[in-house]
Order: structure tokens, then C-alpha cells, then sequence
């Protein structure tokens, strides 16, 4: 595998943006929102017609249009599914996307899939592994794409790695980018005891091409209180607190506020989508 | 990869399982419970799958109620696993499981409501075609009409079912549900097709479902009247074929 120097990950848009989900199509096409870009979950597009690629067509003639992936199963030992990435390689023809992301995780083995945002052991051996399903699937695609650190909710004891250098190790030997995920950082390190500022900290600036910001759910058990990425609120200030500290570390990276459940009104979305560029313009004043 | 090949079988295993316990040498123990950790993934797992189910079949949830339509999801979930990162075909097989199902034997109409359910649910994704073009099937020779091969549009299913199914799904769109007889003696014979992106239903004749049915196993058209004539002696097939040509429902023909 060809070692390659980071060139620094190109923004092809700047700003923030929203995630568009089918009880927002109506709305987005009525009121042409204000936002940077819209981002998709891939796989929401893979049918062969009908609404949901009709209305895609129809916004990326007035936004840049992201494609976010949660079923590469990247982190996989069972052969790449090609049929997959076929489509996913069909989509992003077809709507020319800004940017194609997908996560640092698996979901399937022996062909039966989780569905599920699984975590890696961080190893040389996931590391090499990893490294190699993301060229193949760069090469398929003719194009870099983005990993996102997933929220985790247990460590493997077998990970030797921190996840964050792990990343960007990755970043490093393949060319992708990160897509990080402030919220899933804040999530991760409150569920393992860790210093979110620390992980943001060994970010490779140059690398990060995309953040997301979202809202998690507290769940109060027995044994703790575990923080669980549910994308159904509000974003939590101590995560718009990260989120400041990120661009205060790591400059302007375009930003995506998500919603995934229980989705409030488009103009809740937008107000988020403001407050962070709210923060992402303040941090442009100050380095101006 | 084998090390790791073995760590993801055997998380796999006991979220499928639902044994985190046996999960727990591979975990790091840190404040939280190893347990409950693997807990969440499993819940997460589980949660995700069976709301997936639940939006391509909302009907026979209603019908089931929630205890039930869990209990249900579980055991489709290991019977009958997502083979894809993507999930428009997880669920296909519920009628047939359902059908072999005995906890859910009372409810007779259940596997033809889970069959109506996946149609809507193909209907709404599948790819576009047509339209036929009507001014070059006007100028076919009568004498080659018969040996005409008509294709249906992607996005159409046909549902038949000795059951009122076109009411259970319309007395279930409203909260609560509304009442329906089940011995009226409604037979469904639906067409269920995609209309300006929406999923409709429209309740065919004997004769129009024989003469659909025809289309879709390929048959050519002469043989394809012959069927629906026999289904439907009445029937007028110059309008009917007429009709399916204006509204999409064939999309071309050669």
C-alpha cells in the first residue's frame, strides 16, 4: 500500500450545512432554507426510483449535496459487497456529491449484518485491515472519502491504538479524511472516562475535512450513566463547547447539524445550523 | 485479520444470541458494566432492525400491538438476518414467516397484510419506465395484436387475498383503528402501483387481475385474453387494456 503525504483535505464547500430526511423533503423544497449544503444517508437512495431519488435530483440543482454512508461495514472481514458499493459508485455519479463519507466500525460478518455502528479493535492488525477496505473502496469510487469515529459504548480490550490516532493514521496511509463527529467524541469519552479535548487535540488539522454535530440521550442505569448517540436533540452545550474548541484547534471545517429521530420542525434544524455558524464565523473573525 | 475475524463472529454471536455476557472477556471494564456495555449494542441492534421492520409493515404492527410486533421482530431478526448494508430488502420474508408462525396463527389475514405491506413497499422504490407509446400501439396490424408482449410498469404489484385486505389497511391508517368484517366475503384483488410517487391501490376485477398476472409472467397478449376471458367472461378487454395503457400501469410493449 502506497504511503501517501496528506495534501490537506480540500473543502469543496464552505459553511453549514443540514441533514435532509424524507419528513423534511416537502419543506426543503418549499422553503429553500438558508444552509451550506444538505447531507443524505446513502443507502436511503440505493432503490431504483421513486420519491426519495426524485426530490435528491431536484435539491442538488440548489445545494451541494453530501452522501453519508452507514453500511460500507468497512471495518468487515467478509469480502467488500460489491453490489454495495456499486450503487453507492451509481449515487455519487449521479448527484455529484460534495463529499462521500463513511464510518470507523463494522456491522456484518459471515454475510449477516448488524446494521450497527460496531467498534474496531484499534490494532496493527485492524489498522492494516482498515487501511486496505478504504483504498478499495477509494478506488472504486475514483474519489477520497471520509471516515467518521463512530460513538462507541465499550473498549476492546484487545485495542492498543487510541481510536484518535488510529484515524489519522488511517487519513495518513490511504488519503481519506476525517469526518468528525464532535458529538460522538463527547459521547465516547464521557462513556470511557476520557478527556474530549484530548481526542480533538490529535486530530491532523490538515486531514479533518468535515465535522457533524448532533444531539445523544442520557440513559441513567444501575451500574452509570451511559451517553447514547441517538440524533433526536438538541445538541448538548458541553458539545457546542467542543465544537468551539475543535475550530479553535483545527480552523473552519464545513459542519453538519444531524437529526435522525423524532425530527422537530425544519426551522428548529436551520436555528441549530445558525448557532453553529455562528461559532464557525467567529472563528474566522478572530483568525482574520 | 483472523484475530479480528474471531473478535467480530463472536460479537455478533452473542448480540444474535442475546448473550452479552458472552461477549465480556473481549472488554475492557471501565466504571460501566462489560455487561451492560455489550447491552447497549445488543438493544441498539435490536431497536434499529425492529423499527426498520416497523416502518415497512406499520399496518401489522397495529394489528399485533407493540409487545407482539417486538416478540415478532426478534425472532425475523434471527431467522431471516439484513444480508446488506442497506436495508430496502430487509423484511421481505415476513409473510412467510408469519404464515409458519404459531403464536400468530389467529390472525389468518396477518401474512396477507405483511404481503400487501413489502408491495407498497417495493412500489415506492422501484425504478421508473414507460410510457408506452399509444400511437405506435395503435398502428399494429390486428393480425399481429395477439403475439404482443406487454411490459408491466416496475413500480406495480398485484395482491390478492381471501381477505378484505384493501380495508384492514384502510380502517389502520387512523387512530384508533376502525372495524372491519372479516365475513363480509370481500375477496382482494389489488393493484398496488406507484402514482406521481405515491403508492396506490385500486381493487381489480377477476378478469383485470388474470389479464395483469398474464402480463407479468410474460405471456403474449392473445394468451393473456384468453386467461382473463376465462376469469371473467364479461369482461370489455379493449377498455381495460385501454385503461392500464392511460394510467402507466404498462409501461411498453414489443
Amino acid at each position: 500500500m502506497a504511503s501517501r503525504r496528506p495534501q490537506g483535505f480540500s473543502s469543496p464547500v464552505t459553511g453549514v450545512g443540514i441533514g435532509l430526511r424524507a419528513p423534511h423533503y416537502r419543506d426543503v423544497l418549499v422553503e429553500r432554507p438558508d444552509v451550506a449544503f444538505l447531507e443524505v444517508h446513502s443507502e436511503n437512495y440505493f432503490g431504483a426510483g421513486g420519491l426519495p431519488l426524485a426530490v435528491l435530483d431536484r435539491v442538488r440543482g440548489d445545494y451541494p449535496v453530501s452522501l453519508h454512508g452507514v453500511g460500507l461495514s468497512l471495518g468487515a472481514t467478509d469480502p467488500i459487497d460489491v453490489r454495495h458499493l456499486g450503487k453507492l459508485r451509481a449515487l455519487a455519479d449521479r448527484v455529484q456529491p460534495v463529499f462521500v463519507s463513511d464510518h470507523l466500525s463494522w456491522s456484518s460478518v459471515d454475510g449477516r449484518y448488524l446494521n450497527d455502528l460496531l467498534p474496531l479493535p484499534y490494532t496493527e492488525e485492524s489498522l492494516a485491515h482498515f487501511c486496505r477496505r478504504v483504498d478499495a473502496v477509494q478506488s472504486a469510487l475514483g474519489r477520497p472519502i471520509l471516515i467518521e469515529n463512530p460513538s462507541t459504548y465499550l473498549e476492546l480490550a484487545a485495542s492498543g491504538i487510541p481510536e484518535a490516532e488510529f484515524l489519522a493514521e488511517v487519513a495518513l496511509r490511504t488519503g481519506s479524511g476525517i469526518l468528525l463527529d464532535v458529538n460522538n467524541v463527547y459521547v465516547s469519552a464521557t462513556n470511557h472516562g476520557r478527556d474530549a479535548r484530548r481526542y480533538i487535540d490529535a486530530m491532523p488539522a490538515h486531514a479533518v475535512g468535515e465535522i457533524h454535530l448532533a444531539g445523544f440521550t442520557r440513559r441513567e442505569t444501575d451500574a452509570g450513566v451511559v451517553l447514547v448517540d441517538t440524533h433526536d436533540h438538541l445538541v448538548a452545550d458541553d458539545v457546542w463547547a467542543l465544537y468551539a474548541y475543535a475550530l479553535r484547534r483545527i480552523g473552519p471545517v464545513p459542519t453538519l447539524v444531524e437529526w435522525d429521530s423524532d425530527l422537530p420542525p425544519l426551522a428548529t434544524l436551520v436555528a441549530e445550523a445558525k448557532s453553529a455558524e455562528r461559532l464557525l464565523e467567529d472563528r474566522d473573525a478572530r483568525a482574520a | 485479520m483472523h484475530a479480528l475475524r474471531e473478535l467480530q463472529r463472536s460479537f455478533a454471536a452473542a448480540i444474535f444470541a442475546r448473550q452479552p455476557e458472552a461477549f465480556v472477556p473481549h472488554v475492557r471494564s471501565n466504571g460501566l458494566g462489560a455487561k451492560d456495555r455489550v447491552q447497549i449494542y445488543q438493544n441498539n441492534v435490536f431497536i434499529s432492525l425492529t423499527e426498520a421492520l416497523a416502518d415497512v409493515y406499520p399496518v401489522v404492527a397495529k394489528l399485533v400491538g407493540e409487545e407482539f410486533f417486538t416478540f415478532l421482530a426478534r425472532g425475523y431478526i434471527r431467522a431471516h438476518p439484513s444480508r446488506s448494508g442497506n436495508l430496502h430488502d430487509f423484511g421481505a420474508e415476513l409473510a412467510a414467516h408469519l404464515a409458519q408462525l404459531p403464536e400468530a396463527a389467529a390472525l389468518e389475514y396477518l401474512p396477507d397484510v405483511a404481503e400487501l405491506e413489502w408491495a407498497r413497499h417495493a412500489v415506492f422504490h422501484a425504478g421508473e419506465a414507460g410510457p408506452l407509446d399509444a400511437a405506435a400501439l395503435a398502428c399494429v396490424p390486428e393480425s399481429r395484436q395477439a403475439e404482443l408482449r406487454f411490459a408491466i410498469h416496475p413500480a406495480t404489484r398485484l395482491v390478492a387475498s381471501r381477505f378484505p385486505l384493501l380495508a384492514i389497511w384502510q380502517a389502520h391508517q387512523c387512530d384508533p383503528a376502525g372495524e372491519v368484517r372479516l365475513d363480509s366475503g370481500d375477496h382482494d384483488r389489488l393493484l398496488v402501483a406507484r402514482r406521481d410517487y405515491e403508492v396506490r391501490m385500486d381493487r381489480l376485477t377477476h378478469g383485470e387481475l388474470a389479464l395483469l398476472a398474464a402480463f407479468t409472467d410474460d405471456l403474449a397478449f392473445g394468451e393473456a385474453c384468453e386467461r382473463a376471458l376465462a376469469a371473467e367472461p364479461a369482461l370489455d378487454l379493449g377498455a381495460t387494456l385501454g385503461r392500464f395503457v392511460a394510467d402507466g400501469t404498462l409501461a411498453g410493449f414489443d
